[in-house]
């Protein structure tokens, strides 16, 4: 009998399986604010676009397709449509919950109707975690409600994610930051970034930022930033500015490999889709930089 | 012999560590298509279960028609029609309000929360989405330095609408500035309507948290509902409002 000719049954599932470990789809949103149905038909500009009915449909179509599926959310989930001034962030949470959201990060907006209500939806309604590393909740009702960074197992790979939030001086009103104190982003990055490299063995490491893109003129920390000035994160999936990338950026970081930022503006307009492909990383190639190759996927 | 045995205990231990450690792998190929939302993507009907007894609530109380806009208004930045319509209502509802004279009014960018009103009927929930903080209509007594002040923030953050005062943006500071027809006065006391937010030292304007505020706990979403109510009951349409309030100078 030749080697091989014959693989059929279980063996053959494996191989397929130990096939598809080396691949990985990200789903994300950011700033969805509340849009759980789209804008309505009243002649705007984005009238019928966006809604959570649809983007679940989607999610389902892309799970039942592809082997490994990270769904994630860069923060502003709440405020900007009356569901948020009626429901206080209820429903947003719990349709979260449904679409088998993997994790968020936290935007400013998140604090509107108050940290102790924050915390209240997140703990009665969600079953994924709010990714927090820069944030110290001590002595706040958001206190043991967060987590700073999750580590993903996917097939073979893992896959270390950890969120940021922006800083809420100047931005968040007082009364609702409360006692929270905001830490460097380029530093804890850094630190829970390395860590998840080294302790975490992670083979991919994921920021949900919700900084924003890019402040032209002003000396504030953004993505761009905090792409640049880092050295252990491969996507940074942005927030805050609603800026709609028509593709996702590269940028190099300060060992000069490649880091990936994409933001889907706002409302849920666009649910971004990102297929990462890996390969074996041997140690020996090290001296060399690590670039990723992007293209657009074709053929629809 | 114990040096044999060492080499054969480092070749398993070896052989060991490359079994219990994880094989690295990295990424290196990217492969992106977003998806758009639209009216023909198909709807997932456990979703749309989800939220029924929300958005019947919401439908209940958010789709009644306040007024009419006679023309599509827009967001952008100098200046837009869609901020000065809101900020012209801040300067006449806080006049009306607080039963005073009041100088000028502003709106702070981000806090215009729809990029556009489309022509036609208004509903109450697409003012809520316009306006849907529940920040204060408040105001502040300044000198002419301290306007000057604010002004050169709003200026050095690309613009905000303003009602009541035109100015100029040169090198992001505000110059040839006039309130009310008159010249800015830097000697003079003046008062302005703001947001609360603002007040409070948001968008970065901490030096506004120590001039004491007049504050009638007015939400500025009930001023906008208040000017439309004028429109309304005179049976008019509301139009695109007057420009050139903020500029690039030449």
């Amino acid at each position: 009998m030749a080697a091989g000719a014959l693989l059929t049954g279980p063996q053959l599932i494996s191989a397929m399986e130990s096939g598809s470990t080396y691949k990985l789809t990200i789903l994300h949103t950011n700033d969805t604010h509340s849009r759980l149905e789209p804008f309505p038909m009243d002649g705007s500009r984005n009238q019928g676009l966006g809604g959570i009915a649809g983007r679940a449909e989607l999610i389902k179509e892309v799970r039942a397709a592809e082997a490994q599926v990270l769904l994630l959310d860069a923060g502003d989930i709440f405020q900007g449509t009356p569901f948020f001034n009626i429901y206080k962030g209820e429903p947003e949470i719990k349709a979260m919950a449904a679409m088998g959201y993997d994790a968020c990060t936290i935007g400013n907006h998140d604090f509107d109707a108050g940290m102790e209500n924050l915390a209240t939806q997140l703990t009665r309604h969600a079953n994924f975690p709010m990714l927090v590393s820069n944030y110290d909740f001590n002595r706040t009702p958001m206190e043991g409600k967060t987590l700073p960074y999750k580590v993903f197992k996917k097939g073979k790979l893992r896959i270390g994610v950890f969120g940021l939030g922006i800083e809420g001086k100047g931005l968040i009103p007082d009364n609702l930051f409360g006692n929270t104190v905001y830490q460097d982003p380029i530093v804890r990055a850094n630190e829970i970034s390395s860590m998840l490299i080294t302790q975490e063995k992670c083979d991919m490491v994921i920021c949900l930022s919700h900084l924003g893109y890019q402040y032209k003129g002003i000396d504030k920390v953004s993505d761009e930033i905090l792409a640049k000035q880092t050295t252990n994160i491969d996507l940074i999936i942005g927030g805050h500015t609603h800026t709609f990338f028509e593709k996702p950026l590269v940028f190099q970081n300060k060992n000069g490999d490649d880091v990936v930022v994409n933001q889907v503006g706002w409302a849920g307009i666009i649910l971004g889709r990102l297929d990462f492909e890996f390969s074996k990383f041997s140690g020996k190639k090290l001296v060399r930089n690590h670039n990723i190759f992007v293209s657009q996927k074709t053929g629809g | 012999m114990k040096k044999y045995s060492s080499a054969i205990l480092l070749f398993f231990f070896s052989i060991l560590l490359q079994f219990s450690c994880h094989t690295p792998y990295r990424t290196e190929k990217l492969i992106y298509s977003n998806y758009r939302l639209s009216q023909e993507t198909i709807k997932d009907s456990s979703t749309i279960a989800l939220l029924k007894p929300y958005s019947e609530e919401v439908s209940r109380t958010m789709n009644d028609v306040v007024g009419t806009i006679a023309v599509s208004m827009d967001k952008a930045q100098p200046e837009s029609a869609l901020g000065d319509w809101m900020a012209d209502a801040y300067l006449a509802m806080a006049k009306e309000k607080f039963k005073r004279n009041v100088d000028g009014a502003m709106m702070n960018f981000g806090g215009i929360r729809l990029t556009q009103i489309p022509a036609g009927p208004i509903t109450r929930g697409k003012v809520f989405e316009l306006m849907p903080f529940d920040n204060l209509l408040i105001l502040q007594e300044m000198t002419g330095a301290q306007v000057q002040q604010l002004l050169d923030l709003i200026a050095a953050r690309n613009g905000w609408p303003l009602a009541g005062i035109t100015m100029e943006i040169k090198e992001k500071k505000a110059v040839n500035i006039w309130v009310g027809g008159k010249q800015l006065d830097p000697s003079a006391t003046y008062t302005i309507a703001n947001s609360d937010f603002v007040a409070n030292g948001g968008d970065e304007a901490a030096f506004l948290k120590s001039i004491p505020q007049i504050n009638i706990g007015y939400l500025m979403r009930d001023a906008l509902f208040d000017y439309i109510n004028t429109f309304t009951k005179a049976g008019k349409p509301i139009t695109a409002p007057a420009a050139n309030r903020v500029r690039y100078a030449q």
